[in-house]
Formats: structure tokens, sequence, C-alpha cells
């Protein structure tokens, strides 16, 4: 039966091992934090206009190069250049050419007359004959009246004004063959780069990064007073992942190193080391494959959370082993025969509390606890299944595991003595009120690691260019394109007053693009009308009889649009097609001040097929939301636990489970004391630490009196804390705070958990 | 693209371009902080068989601005100063007033035209290639195709003739409408009066 169930096991693993290598030559890796986010259950498009957002952006990486004078910022920008130019290999120049510009405009040319901009349609539809021809003879005898199309095409000027309109969208200009803008005491030039590669590849180092960064020391040192600021999802990427591998190898190797230097102190002997080394080798690839082919890609944060697996996955191991220590060859099978319900109860308590984490909504989390308890079980298998078989040697007493295990008998133990009585007052009351200090915070920025120079670039580079924010945006629904651009245009009204306030900067949305047809063809008929009059007062006057040129007879539809050159400044915020209905997305500029979100908000309400979404605001609910949920689960999980180990144990329950429930309220009451915030990722932590803490119990009701198990109890919590403890020093808040939840609950469960061991003589069975 | 604002740097522009040529222009030049006269225009565009002939006078004040009044066949002004460009119609009726704050790009041509006025020989040579010579004792002419592919989208060439001030600026467009200013009464004063001034203020 047991060689059945090792030979099976050994195939699992082998299958597992093919998965692993097929896995890592395709390294589908996730560096993405949008990966990470929660998916709205209620609303599927907004994440749809959220990810076809920064989907767009993957690969671009902008930089503006400025001076304190235009030349020096031209040198810089060509220093910048020639730096960026060099790796051909990583980067390509993503051209922001003007050429593109001159075929907009041939594009636009034969609609001209249907498009206007808000201003013109009320001043042609206002003038008088007297002013209308005023203006053409003016702008007709204007010196050199260089235009973007011919008189009789536009005898009033008004092409230049809405591509004034379009431009406004950026505050960047041609300017010398370069787009130039002003701003923060110097003078700027943009330029826009592709990454070529995938930043997503583990272990490629950080060679965009390193590239932007020698084009930024290069054009501080070349030119006085430059500055290089760069933004893009590949440094992002980059360092996001240069980040997760040293903390990964931080972390992983830190707790292994620890692991096995534990087990050689405490067994003098390569054999304990070498087998609890397959069982966390085997524990972390089966995690890897599991997660790789439940989740098709795994993200790097799991791999960084995994890492702390390994100081979880060895205690079966350890009690194993501390239980063979001793003991003669023969009697393994009866040794593990013995540890099975122990550790069955143990893992099954883990495995529940890791898969609790994957309650909560976010995509992350899902795969960390399915990595977690993939990673566990696989580890127990080893054990259970390969270490009978092959520990085959003798495994004497170390005088290092003696005194250990002897030193279970002068650990304090309760008991009702007016000191612990007086100890208990006095911690009832710290906990009391540090828990009464604690505050929640579910603030979005705990799922940022970006580090702070990143941050700050983007920051300079959101001000100086007017880029929209990609976290707030309205949503417009319509049954078809053309309800979904006059929805729009009806919402851009109600705007347009917010932003001659000064609320924010102005908008993009496709509809300044590509009106809706209703509004073309108005607009072709003032023009029309318009212009008409104005080619009569020129005649008049100049006793000459110019006609007005011939337009396209047909609207510009959305279908031409979008094949067309002017879509691609646009294009993503048009969602097309979701489920019934048509979406666009309306971006929004300028906007700096949390405060007025509520104004914005408020524009949304009674315009049909229009919704405000604010990205920040309803992740930050999301994560209370859950933080609440995941605080009632806890407390559930206590309940089931203490069932579950009073079906055990009887009446002497309460000493496996006190220890945890008093390591999480101690926990907490820290986090109030020193102020740190409640969050969901604390939150999370308690929930494993529901999960693991109770194991030391478990073992030591399971065999009392057992200095064995202490042994491996001790070494368990070591471990776990090395591992944990190393996870708050994650650079991602979020683990951090998980890692940190972890480390002091750990602690005050370990340090407990002997204090309520079986008085000697008594036993649970 | 504002076209005149082209034409202004044209203007002055002779005071800056290649080695000797740039040299012997710039001595013949008179180096003026202000320069009033007469203009005429003859203006050739698609669609109408006539040139459009028009009239009027110019103020250039070096360090402020330029001040372009059409007097026939209708009034109109043009302002342009380092904040703004304006126009006007003696009427007053169509109007239009740009801000160099909201359109940058005014505020780089701006930027550029007080550059030349200061004789920043650099940046002239940067968007034009220079060629010429000097006639008799004073005059001179000049040809100016653009190497900036922004200016080149407007301008196939521009011509200047002149001897100690600019006489003549041909135009020829890349559309194919072209323009020819003759300048006269060129003088280096009276200084602008009140209502001058408060235009160049704005």
């Amino acid at each position: 039966m047991a060689n059945k169930l090792a030979i099976l096991w050994a195939l699992v693993v082998l299958a597992v091992g093919v998965h692993q290598v097929q896995f890592w030559r395709s390294a589908s890796l996730d560096t993405d934090v949008l990966a990470l986010l929660p998916e709205d259950e209620q609303a599927p498009e907004v994440d749809a206009a959220t990810r076809k957002l920064a989907d767009e952006a993957g690969r671009q990486v902008v930089l503006l190069v400025g001076a304190r004078d235009w030349p020096s910022a031209q040198k810089a920008a060509d220093e910048a250049t020639r730096v960026l130019s060099e790796a051909s290999d990583l980067l390509e120049p993503a051209v922001v050419d003007t050429s593109a510009l001159e075929q907009a405009v041939d594009f636009y040319r034969p609609y001209r007359d249907r498009l206007l901009t808000p201003a013109q349609r009320q001043w042609l539809s206002r003038a008088t004959p007297e002013e209308l021809g005023g203006t053409a003879l003016m702008k007709l005898y204007q010196p050199a009246g260089a235009r973007l199309t011919d008189w009789n095409a536009d005898p009033l000027g008004l092409w230049q004004d809405w591509w004034q309109a379009r431009a406004a969208e950026t505050s960047a200009r041609p300017r010398d063959g370069r787009m130039w803008l002003s701003g923060e005491e110097r003078e700027w030039v943009l330029l826009m780069w592709k990454s070529k590669v995938s930043a997503f590849a583990l272990g490629d180092g950080s060679r965009v990064t390193a590239t932007v960064e020698r084009a930024r020391s290069q054009v501080e040192a070349a030119v006085p007073g430059g500055r290089l600021v760069a933004a893009g999802v590949p440094l992002y990427a980059e360092a996001a992942a240069a980040q997760a591998s040293w903390e990964m190898s931080t972390i992983g190797f830190g707790s292994l190193a620890a692991v096995l230097l534990l087990v050689w102190l405490t067994f003098r002997s390569l054999r304990p080391i070498v087998l609890v080394g397959v069982s966390l080798t085997l524990g972390c690839a089966v995690a890897l494959s599991v997660t790789a082919l439940v989740f098709d890609r795994v993200h790097l944060l799991t791999l960084v959370f995994g890492s702390s697996l390994v100081g979880v996955a060895e205690d079966y191991g350890f009690h194993y082993f501390a239980a063979r220590q001793g003991k003669a060859p023969s009697e393994r099978g009866p040794v593990m025969r013995a540890l099975l319900p122990g550790m069955a109860l143990a893992l099954v308590t883990s495995v529940v509390a890791y898969l609790a984490l994957g309650v909560a909504p976010f995509p992350g989390l899902r795969q960390m606890a399915v990595f977690s308890a993939a990673g566990l079980t696989a580890a127990f298998l080893t054990v259970v299944c390969w270490f009978p078989s092959l520990d085959t040697g003798a495994l004497p007493v170390t005088s290092f595991a003696e005194r250990f295990s002897a030193s279970i008998t002068r650990w304090p133990r309760i008991a009702s003595t007016p000191a612990w009585w007086i100890s208990g007052a006095v911690l009832t009351v710290l906990v009391a009120v540090g828990i009464w200090k604690l505050e929640p915070r579910d603030d979005l920025r705990q799922l940022q690691g970006a580090p702070a120079n990143l941050i700050a670039d983007q920051r300079e580079l959101g001000r100086l260019l007017g880029l929209p924010s990609p976290a707030q945006f309205f949503l417009v629904q319509g049954d078809s394109d053309d309800q979904v651009l006059a929805r729009e245009a009806a919402l851009k009204t109600k705007l347009d007053a917010l932003v001659s306030e000064k609320v924010f900067a102005g908008y993009r949305a496709v509809s300044d693009w590509l009106p809706s047809e209703a509004q073309q063809r108005e607009d072709a008929a003032l023009s029309a009308r318009a212009e008409a009059q104005a080619v009569a007062a020129v005649s008049e006057s100049t006793g000459e009889a110019p006609t007005r040129a011939e337009f396209s007879p047909d609207p510009l539809t959305l279908k031409h649009f979008l094949s067309g050159p002017a879509a691609a400044a646009i294009r993503q915020q048009w969602l097309g097609t979701l489920g019934q209905a048509q979406y666009s997305v309306l971006m929004l500029r300028g906007l700096n001040d949390p405060k007025v979100l509520p104004r914005l908000e408020e524009v949304a309400q009674g315009l049909e097929g229009v919704r405000w979404v604010d990205k920040t605001a309803e992740i930050s609910g999301l994560l209370s939301r859950y933080r609440r949920i995941m605080g009632g689960l806890i407390v559930a999980g206590y309940v089931a636990v203490l069932l579950t180990l009073v079906a055990r144990f009887g009446r002497q329950a309460w000493r496996a489970w006190i220890p945890s429930v008093l390591g999480t309220l101690l926990t907490l009451a820290i986090f109030g004391w020193v102020g740190a915030p409640l969050q969901l990722f604390t939150v999370l932590g308690l929930v494993l630490l529901l999960g693991m803490g109770v194991d030391y119990g478990i073992f030591l009701l399971e065999h009392p009196g057992d200095g064995s198990a202490w042994l491996a109890v001790a070494l368990a919590g070591v471990s776990t804390l090395l591992s944990f403890g190393l996870l708050g020093l994650s650079a991602t808040p979020a683990l951090r705070s998980f890692g940190l939840a972890m480390l002091l609950g750990e602690v005050t469960i370990w340090l407990l958990t002997p204090c309520f061991r079986l008085p000697p003589g008594k036993d649970t069975h | 693209m504002k076209p005149f604002l082209v034409l202004m740097l044209s203007l002055l522009s002779v005071s800056a371009h290649a080695a000797d040529l740039v040299k012997d222009v710039r001595a013949r030049l008179v180096d003026a902080p202000l320069v009033r006269g007469q203009f005429e225009q003859k203006k050739t565009v698609q669609g109408f068989k006539k040139p459009l002939v028009s009239k009027g006078d110019f103020l250039l004040a070096r360090d402020q601005g330029v001040l372009w009044n059409t007097r026939t066949p209708f009034a109109s002004t043009l302002t342009l100063t380092r904040k703004s460009l304006s126009a006007q119609q003696a009427t007053g009726g169509a109007a239009y007033h740009l801000d160099s704050t909201k359109e940058p790009a005014l505020a780089a041509v701006n930027e550029l035209l007080f550059a030349l006025l200061s004789g920043d020989v650099a940046a002239l040579q940067k968007r034009f290639k220079v060629e010429g010579e000097l006639v008799g004792t004073a005059g001179w002419k000049l040809e100016l195709t653009p190497t900036d592919a922004g200016l080149a989208r407007v301008f196939k060439h521009i011509h200047l003739e002149g001897d100690g001030y600019v006489r003549q600026v041909q135009l020829d467009e890349t559309r194919g409408d072209s323009s020819v200013i003759t300048f006269e009464q060129l003088a280096q004063t009276p200084p602008p009066d009140a209502k001058e001034a408060e235009r160049l203020g704005k």
C-alpha cells in the first residue's frame, strides 16, 4: 500500500517535472499590477475599459527631456536620443511625427464642412452676413495666409481652429521638427519610444530602465540644468520584476538556508537535510505547476509570496524526523502512522486557511491561495509517501535535540495562581485599548509597490503633458455607435461648464474626432449657409465670382474613422460592442484635486447611458468590503476550528485553540498601539495565522509530554518566523503588512502555545 | 503655424544668414529699434483671376511687437506681441485673439522673432537655406528656402530685396498662392503714440 502510494506520487512528480521545463521555457509571468486588482463582478465593461486603456500603453516609454532654454533642451534631446538608439535591440522610436498630422488633415478634408467647434457653432448661428463677409475678407487679405486648405474650401478660416481645439488635448506642439512644451521653468522635448521586448520575462535584467538611466545621466552630464523625466509600463514592469526576484531570492533562499541549518543542528545528518530539501522543492514545483495550470499565467508577486511557503511546508518533515530520531529504522512505518492524524489535521486547517484567502475577488490573492495550498499538500504528500521508504539508516539523538526537547519542561505553564490572573488582567486591558485604537485604512496605495522615483516621474510627466487620468473616467453606453456619440456630446455640454470653472483642464472623447451623424448634418448645413454668405460678400467686394468647394455628401462613419490615420490617438477609448451595447470612454485631463470628484459624479446623474467610474474609490471600497467580510470569516473560522478540535481532543481542545486567538488579538492590539492601519492584507495575514497557529497546539496535544513534538514545533516556529519575517521586508506594502501580521502573530502564538500544554499525567485520548 | 509671423520673421531675417553674405547684408541694413512705413500687398489666390491688392501702414518695434494696419480696400488691424496675436476689423465686427500661453506654437514663433531682432544668426539658419547677392553699392537680394519641415509645408521660397531697409518681400506658398509686399516711406520715427503703445502692451 505504502509503496503503491510512493510510486503514484513519483508519477505525479514526473509529470510536474515535465510541465516545469515547459513553464520556464515560455515563462508566462505577470508583473502587471492590474492583474492583481479585483475583478468587478457587477460591471465587466468597466474592467474591459480599464484593461483596454492600460493595454494600449503596455510598451510605451514616454520621456521629457528638458533644459533651461530651447537650444539646450534640443541638445539634451539629441543626447538622450543617441543613448536610446544605442539599444536598438531593445527600443525603437515611436513616431510622433508631423507627417501624421498631414495625413490626418488629408483624411478629414472631405468632411471639413461638418466639423465645427462649439464656439464656431455658436458664432456661425448668430453672426450677421456683414460680420461673416468681413471675416472672410480679412482672412483673404491677411498677409501670406497659409492655410490647411484652399481658400474656397474654407473661406472663413474655420479649419485651423478646429484643429487647434484637437491639438489642445496635449500641451506638446511641433517646434523645429520636435515636439515641444514649456513648463516648470524649463523647455522640454517630448520623446516617445517603444520597448521591443516584453518586460515580463524574469532574469532578463532591467535593460530598458538601465538604458533610460544612461540617457538620464548623459543628459545631466552634457547639458547644465538638463533633466530627463521618464514613465511607462516597461519601466514599472522591470522595477517590479527586479524587486520580485530580489525578494524571492532573499525570502526563498533565506528561509531555505535557515531551515537546512536548523535541520543540521538538530540531526547532524545529511539525510534529513536532503529529504526535507526534496519535500520543499517538490512543494514549490507542484505549487507553480498547479497555479500555472489553473490561471494560465503566474504573477510575480505570487512567486514572492510563494517563497514564504518554504517556512511552512517544512513542518511535516520536521515532525517526521523529530519523532523518528533515536528510534530503530524498523519503526519508520509506525512512527509515520502515529504522526498521520495530527499532520493531516494540521494540513487541513492550513489549506482551508490559505483557500480562504481566495474568497476575495482579487486574482492575485487567488493565485497565492492556490499556490500555497498546492505547495503545502505536495510537501505533505512527499513526506508521507516517500520519507519512510527513503529514510533507511539510523538517526541517533543529538545533544542539541536532546537539550531542546528537554527545555519544554522548564517552559511556564498557566495555572490558577494570582500571578497568572494579574498578568491575564493586565494583558486584557492592553489588548482592549490597543484594539480600540486600531484604525482601518483601505487605501489603494497599498497595492502599489513601485519605486518612489518612478511615481514622482509619472506625476511630473502628467502635470507637464496634461495626460488624462486612467483611474477616473466616464463610461458612455448606447444601442448604436451614433447613440454613444450623441450621448457623449450631451455629457460634454455639461462638462464644458466645469472646464470653464477650471474644475479640471479638459477631456478627450471620441466624439471630438467623430461627431454623431446628426451633429455632422447640422454642422454641414450651418457652415454651408454661413460660407455662402461669406463667399457672396467677397464676390461683391472683389468683383469676381469665387465658388465654395464641394464636400463629401456622406457623413464620416465610425468604420471609416477607425480605419483612418486620425483614429490612432483615440482608438483605445472606443470600446465597441460589449454584450448588447456599444461603449466608449471619455477621459479627463488635469484632474488633480480629489475634492472635485463628487462634482463630476453629479454630472453623470440624469444623463442616460453615462456612468461615472472612479477606479480608485471603487477598489478602496472593495478592499474595505472584503476587509470586513474576511474579518467575519476569521471569527467563523475560529468557531469552526474549535469545533474540529473538540471533536478530536474533547474538553482539552481549548488548549490548542486559545493561543491562536490570543495571538490574533495581540497582533491587532500591537497594530493599534503603534498606529499601523488595519487593512485587508493585515486581516488576510490573520486568516492564515488561524490556519497555522493551531498546528502547534495540535501537535503538542497529540503528543503530550513528547519532547520530539516540542522540538518539531520549535523548529517549525523558527523557520516560519524567518520566512514571514522576511516577507515583512517586501517593497509591496500589501505583502509587507501581511508579513508583519504573520510575524507578530506567529511569535506570540509560538510563545504562548507551550504555556497551554497539558499538565503531566493528563491525556486527551 | 501663423504665416504672418513667418513673414515678419523673414523680413527681419536678412540680419542673420550665411557667412560673408550675412555679414555684408547686415552691414548694409540700418540697425533700428523701430521701423515704420507704408506697404502695398499684391496677393494671388487660387479662385481669383486678378491679384488682390491691399494697402496700409505698419510699425515694427523691436522688443515689443508689430502693428499691421490695412487701410484699403477695407480697414483692419493686426497686432502681434510677445504674448498674443489679435486681429480686428475697424467696424468692430469680426475679430480674433490668440493667446500665446494657450497656444504655445505662437510663443515659439514670437520667441524666434524676438531672437532675430537681437541678431541671433543661428536661429534663422536652422530654418532656411540662405542664398543671395549684393546689388550695386547699397542693395541686396536674398532667397530663403525653408529647411524646417513645418515651414516647408507653408512656403516654397521667400525672396527679399532691400538696401538699408527691407524693400520687397515675395512669398511663394506651397499651395500655389503668392504675395508680393513692397514697403515705402520707411522711417525710424516717430515713436509709438499712446494708442499704438496700448496695442503693443497687450
